[in-house]
Order: C-alpha cells, then sequence, then structure tokens
C-alpha cells in the first residue's frame, strides 16, 4: 500500500486538506474504498436522524432528542452531561435518571468520544459548513482543557438557578431536534410555540456562524456534552492505534486534517501504541488520511 | 381617460400589494381572521387557570423545573399516541421555557394514556397510577353549563375517564346539575365534549383550585338553595340567554 515515490524525510511542498483527505483511488467507489470509516459515520448519523424522525409519523424506533429519548419503544435513554446537569440542579440523584444513564455509560465505556464524530448532527452541519469556507486548515490555539472550566460553569449555574441550563437554552443537541419537532408541529398545525422554533433555530445558525469564524471551537472548546464523553477515551475500547511506530514518514498527514486539532503525529512520534487524547472523536480521518502514506493508524474495537 | 386608467392601475395594484401583505401576516399569524378569540369566552372569566398545567405525573413545580431537560421526549410521545396534548413552552416565561405543558384542554385534553411518564428518561415526570394524577382540576361555569340550567346533558360525566368517582349529581327539576368533586385528575377530557360554544368548564392548577375553592362552592351551595322562583328567573333572565348569544357568537370549530 505505502510503495510510493515519497521516501525521503525532507519536507516537501504541503497538500491541501482537501487534496490529503481525498485518497489516491480514482472514482466513487475507489472513493467509498478509501473512505470506510467517513462512509460509514455518514450512514450512522443519517440512520440516528432518519430515526428521529419516525417520531412524527408515530413510529417509535427513537423518540425526543439525543439529549433524552426513547429508543426502541421501551428504553429510556439519557445524555451524561445532561443527566448531570438535572442532578445538580434537583439536588437529588434520581433513580430513574440512573437507569436511563446506565445504557449510556456503558455504550460510551466501549465506544469513547464517538458519540462527537458518528451520532451528533452538528458534526456533519460544521463539515458542510468547512466546505464553504474552502476546508481551510485548522490552526486553534487555546487549550481543550479550558473545557472542563466552562462545563463546571454550566454546572455551577445549574445549582445556582435550579434548571438544567445548557441543556434547556444553549444545547446544540436540544434545539436541532426542539427546531424538527416545532417545525413539523407548526406545518400540521399543532400546538406549538413559534418562538421556541425560531429561537431553537436560531441557536443552530449561530453556530453555524460560529464555526465560520472560528473552526470546530464549539467541539473542541465549548460543548460541555463533547467534553464528559472525551474522558471515556481514555478508558475506551473502541480508540485510535499505531500498527508500527517506526514507519511513520512524519508528513503530519493527520495532524492537518484533524477537525479537533488533535497532534496525531506527536503521539505516534513519541511511541504511543493508542492515541487516548480527549479531544479526539474517533472520526477516522486522519486514518484516511494516513492510508496514502504510511497507513499505520488504525480505528476499531480492541479488548487489549 | 388616460388619468382613469392611471388610477385603476394604481389602485389595482394598491389592493394586490394589501392582498399580499395580509397574505404574508396570516400566514406568520393564522387566527388573524379568526373573529372571537378563545381567551375572550372563557369559562368562569373571573377564576385564572394560577399557573402551568403540567403533563401527568409531574412533579412539584421547582422539582420538575430542575428535573425537566426539555429533551422533548413526552410531547413526541403524545404525538405518536395521536393525541397531541402537550407543548413546549415559549419564551414569554424564561424560567419555563422549553418545557412540557398542556397548551389547551378544548382542543388536546390529556386522554391520560400515561406514556409520558413512562418515558421521561430524568425522572421529571413520575410514573403512577391514572387515579393519582394531579394535574389539575376542572370547575364547571354553573352560570352556562346546560346541566345547571334546565337541562339533561351529561356530556362531560360521559368524557370522563374517571367516571362515576368524580361526579356527584344533584338531580333536581333544574336539569341533572352536576358537579366534580376534589378526585379530579384535570386531564381536560369534559372540556373538549362540552357542547356548549367554548365549553362551559375550566380546568385550573392545584394550587389556584385552593385559593378559589370556599368561593367556588359557596357560589354552588347559593345556587343550589334558591327558591323555585328565584332559580327560574336566574336560568330564564341571566343564564339561558347567555348560553344563546354563545352558541350565537361562538362556533363550535373555532380552529377553522
Amino acid at each position: 500500500m505505502s510503495t510510493e515515490t515519497n521516501t525521503n524525510n525532507a519536507p516537501e511542498e504541503e497538500p491541501s486538506c482537501s487534496e490529503l483527505i481525498k485518497g489516491n483511488k480514482k472514482g466513487f467507489i475507489g472513493w467509498l474504498k478509501s473512505h470506510k470509516l467517513s462512509t460509514l459515520r455518514r450512514f450512522v448519523l443519517l440512520a440516528v436522524v432518519v430515526f428521529f424522525l419516525l417520531q412524527f409519523f408515530r413510529v417509535k424506533l427513537a423518540v425526543g432528542s439525543l439529549t433524552g429519548s426513547l429508543a426502541l419503544w421501551f428504553v429510556n435513554l439519557l445524555d451524561v452531561f445532561a443527566y448531570l446537569e438535572s442532578m445538580v440542579a434537583s439536588k437529588d440523584f434520581g433513580l430513574i435518571a440512573i437507569v436511563s444513564v446506565l445504557p449510556i455509560l456503558i455504550a460510551y465505556l466501549i465506544f469513547g468520544r464517538s458519540f462527537c464524530g458518528w451520532v451528533c448532527p452538528m458534526d456533519y452541519l460544521f463539515h458542510v459548513t468547512d466546505r464553504i469556507r474552502k476546508c481551510k486548515i485548522f490552526d486553534f490555539k487555546i487549550s481543550p482543557k479550558y473545557g472542563y472550566i466552562i462545563a463546571i460553569g454550566f454546572l455551577v449555574a445549574s445549582f445556582a438557578i435550579g434548571i438544567p441550563v445548557f441543556t434547556n437554552y444553549f444545547s446544540h443537541l436540544t434545539n436541532f431536534f426542539r427546531s424538527l419537532t416545532g417545525l413539523y408541529f407548526y406545518i400540521m398545525d399543532l400546538p406549538v410555540a413559534v418562538d421556541v422554533m425560531l429561537f431553537s433555530f436560531a441557536v443552530i445558525v449561530l453556530l453555524l456562524v460560529l464555526e465560520l469564524i472560528f473552526p470546530r471551537m464549539w467541539c473542541r472548546l465549548i460543548c460541555p456534552v463533547g467534553k464528559v464523553y472525551g474522558l471515556f477515551n481514555k478508558v475506551s475500547r473502541f480508540r485510535l492505534r499505531v500498527t508500527d511506530n517506526d514507519l511513520c514518514k512524519k508528513c503530519r498527514a493527520c495532524d492537518r486534517v484533524c477537525y479537533m486539532g488533535v497532534k496525531v503525529s506527536e503521539y505516534v512520534i513519541k511511541g504511543d501504541k493508542n492515541i487516548r487524547d480527549i479531544n479526539c472523536i474517533l472520526c477516522g480521518r486522519c486514518v484516511e488520511a494516513c492510508n496514502n502514506k504510511s497507513n499505520i493508524l488504525r480505528i476499531n474495537l480492541s479488548l487489549k | 381617460m388616460e388619468l382613469d386608467r392611471r388610477d385603476f392601475l394604481k389602485l389595482s395594484l394598491t389592493a394586490g400589494a394589501a392582498g399580499a401583505l395580509s397574505g404574508a401576516i396570516s400566514v406568520f399569524d393564522k387566527d388573524a381572521n379568526a373573529a372571537p378569540t378563545k381567551e375572550e369566552f372563557e369559562p368562569l372569566p373571573n377564576i385564572k387557570v394560577g399557573g402551568i398545567i403540567r403533563p401527568p405525573g409531574a412533579l412539584s413545580e421547582k422539582e420538575f423545573r430542575a428535573k425537566c431537560i426539555s429533551c422533548g421526549v413526552c410531547v413526541n410521545v403524545c404525538h405518536t399516541m395521536k393525541y397531541d396534548t402537550l407543548s413546549i413552552a415559549g419564551l414569554g416565561d424564561l424560567k419555563n421555557f422549553g418545557l412540557p405543558y398542556v397548551k389547551d384542554t378544548r382542543d388536546f385534553p390529556c386522554a391520560l394514556c400515561m406514556e409520558c411518564p413512562k418515558s421521561c428518561p430524568t425522572g421529571a415526570l413520575q410514573p403512577v397510577k391514572k387515579e393519582d394524577v394531579k394535574m389539575g382540576m376542572a370547575l364547571i361555569d354553573l352560570s352556562i353549563c346546560f346541566g345547571w340550567n334546565g337541562d339533561v346533558c351529561l356530556s362531560c360525566s360521559k368524557a370522563c375517564p374517571m367516571g362515576a368517582s368524580i361526579f356527584d349529581f344533584y338531580n333536581g327539576e333544574w336539569g341533572n346539575q352536576p358537579m366534580i368533586n376534589d378526585k379530579c385528575v384535570g386531564c381536560g377530557l369534559c372540556v373538549k365534549y362540552c357542547p356548549l360554544g367554548g365549553s362551559a368548564i375550566k380546568v385550573i392548577t392545584r394550587d389556584e383550585y385552593k385559593k378559589v375553592k370556599d368561593e367556588y362552592l359557596a357560589d354552588f351551595r347559593k345556587t343550589i338553595s334558591l327558591s323555585n322562583e328565584e332559580r327560574y328567573n336566574l336560568v330564564y333572565g341571566i343564564n339561558l340567554p347567555m348560553i344563546m348569544s354563545r352558541g350565537r357568537m361562538i362556533e363550535r370549530e373555532y380552529r377553522d
């Protein structure tokens, strides 16, 4: 696979990030073959959104939103940060809430922060917005660790006011699904407050504008939902792995395609076998970029 | 001739613009053309609803606001059950923003299917038995109720999912005279099925009911203890003309 002309370590002319992700195989089938993870990722997201849209046609495959939902007719699910906020605001652990947050905890103990890359609809909307911005190479100076201060700030605010502040007002997940519900109810002339729908749409549009100015700042720094899932990356079974650190050609293609600004190559050069960065959303773009060169990155489930 | 034509063009253009504008407005505000708003013809106009009617099984107001994360499961489950009772609150009250409530029992009453408490992921709605639900309290406006003004209607008691345990009937020559007791869960089915224009029943919160209970019951006792002649004057002099005017002014289906 890696029998390419690029064997010298001298810095070559940097290809743009769209070239990096394009792959070396020709045609649509070739593109699919070199983008297995991206294709699968989009299918998962499409399935999730379609399941949530089916609720309007009275199919209870997935009802509610990604913060809290009723899945497969009888399973209650609850987002971890939403649980934390709800718990802190009501000063009560909440037996029902624990029962509904447990499946999510178990799922992400296995899958790490893959929620952000595979399930969150904002990931795709941000990706489309990136296209408009002509795929500029991301550079972002603020450390993602400050995000935990923001998350704790939201928890403190929830505790003080007695309302889950982030999840009720600002959450992209709540607002995304609330705007869908609002739109459908408005079209079907069912009881709905129009200002809820408009507010939710406004929040989503604001996030997209933020994406245009500060690429992925929401995901990297602010979004507390992702920050909480980031902690699961430290122990998850599904993770980014390096097959052979010595084969790395130090082209840093992985760093340049990463949405989240993870310095993958530094981990590889350091000699880490498992890359457990809290900002890694396990999207697999680095794996696809690496396929063209060294082909040493993998994302898969492993029990070791 | 030229001037006339110009005037005609001007006039038709203005009319067209006005029509387009009113059309545009009516797209945003669907009730713009509906003559009587339902608020004007509420039963018991001097008693306030006194808060927000929450979905069945809701915790106390403060705890509910702390627990609810506005995920919309209850609203959408209600939609999948084809009742569409629950709605998401708007920006009018910021503390209540995004939380579910029963918007309008006259169109979309709660049928007590008890699916939303089961599916609430946070426990803001607790799974309870139908009989223990305390969403609110339905009050009958004695001055416009058919049963209190010489008729035998029984629509409310037929619609009630709790049936005989809720209604006390004071049968007499002035009608079957229904009265709703404290066991009422506040689902609002009776509100929808009241045949009177704009309904003669109103659902208020339990807190508000505690405040107005004495006054309401005093009114009830006074009405039932009236002498025959006084009652005749009340029914034929005041109440029946009011009922007739409501019938004329309100279409039962006020939502086009």
